[in-house]
């Protein structure tokens, strides 16, 4: 069943994109899309269906934070868990999206198991494992 | 004929560039001061270490994905040679007598051996890809060390314009707004900083000492 979910990744480099679509494709989850940022993101995610966020914080336009909050105060899209892999290492940054309601949170750089983990680990939680 | 030696013309004119740069840099003082820059030069010196911080981690960063990377290639290809002499012998095995080869294990020790390596090519192969990610952790670092040195040269230009002489003319370059990352980016010291985490274990433990 895992192996079906849609995935969206949310990065404003593309090389990240890159490597977190080829880290989930190895893990089997080979459904994913793009965004390069918060704003393409919400577009996709509104107009097609996704089960996974996986966000950057740090982008121009709507950072990760300024996503998450929009996911979750949105009626539709509120259920859908969002892992958010950042370079942002501020343990204030950590809190603060955990609060905002942030599935998980992984800094980078980060391993191919540190994210096949969390993955695992959310989907685990809200039975989609 | 007088004892009292005159000056030598080096001493004079040391004398001189001294007491000329003294003026100089009260002259800038005072300009600064009067322009309201004094404050923004105090600020560039205090972010020119941290820019210099920046610039080292960069410079890991890259030392250490380009020595991954060749360190995986190495393993690889090593692999790969082993695998590609197992072949020819195989090839040979087979070709001499191929009941033989089968019989006495030798192929099917090949097909394991095979699978075993492309298992581990592939993971040389996945850390070759990790070891990309400096690209975007260089990338955010970069983009603050050319806003800093774009901004300190709009200042410098803005300096220069109010401070021309009056029959200079001095045009105001096209003013950029280079993208700048709103957040702090990259921990570039983190050991040192006890409000970043260092490593993804301590993000865990955060999380889970809240209740996450």
């Amino acid at each position: 069943m895992s192996k079906e979910l849609r995935f969206l990744v949310v990065d404003d480099f593309s090389t990240m994109r890159r490597i977190v679509r080829n880290l989930l494709k190895e893990s089997g989850f080979v459904d994913a899309d793009e965004a390069e940022d918060g704003v393409v993101a919400l577009q996709k995610l509104r107009s097609s269906n996704f089960d996974f966020v996986v966000s950057d914080i740090n982008m121009p336009n709507m950072n990760g934070f300024q996503l998450l909050g929009e996911i979750k105060k949105d009626e539709k899209l509120k259920h859908l868990p969002v892992l958010m892999v950042t370079a942002e290492a501020r343990k204030e940054d950590i809190v603060l999206a955990a609060q905002q309601g942030a599935a998980g949170y992984i800094v980078k750089p980060f391993t191919k198991a540190t994210l096949e983990d969390k993955v695992n680990h959310i989907l685990t939680k809200m039975g989609l494992k | 004929m007088s004892t009292e030696s005159a000056p030598t013309p080096t001493a004079i004119s040391s004398a001189e560039v001294h007491q000329q740069l003294g003026a100089l840099t009260r002259q800038l003082h005072d300009s600064l001061t009067g322009l309201g820059l004094a404050a923004k030069v105090k600020d560039w010196a205090g972010e020119l270490p941290d820019a210099k911080s920046r610039l080292s981690y960069i410079a890991r960063l890259t030392g250490e994905a380009a020595e991954k990377v060749l360190n995986s290639v190495d393993q690889a290809k090593a692999q790969h040679d082993h695998i590609a002499a197992e072949t020819r012998r195989i090839g040979a095995l087979i070709v001499k007598d191929p009941v033989a080869a089968v019989a006495k294990g030798h192929v099917m020790n090949f097909i394991n051996d095979v699978e075993q390596a492309s298992r581990q090519v592939d993971g040389h192969l996945t850390e070759i890809m990790m070891a990309q990610d400096f690209h975007d952790l260089t990338g955010q670092v970069i983009a603050r060390v050319v806003n800093l040195a774009a901004t300190i040269e709009d200042q410098l230009v803005q300096l220069l314009i109010q401070t021309a002489p009056p029959d200079v003319a001095v045009k105001a370059p096209v003013a950029h707004e280079p993208y700048v990352p709103a957040l702090d980016g990259p921990a570039v010291n983190a050991k040192d900083n006890p409000d970043v985490v260092s490593n993804q274990s301590e993000v865990d433990d955060l999380l889970a000492s809240l209740g996450f």
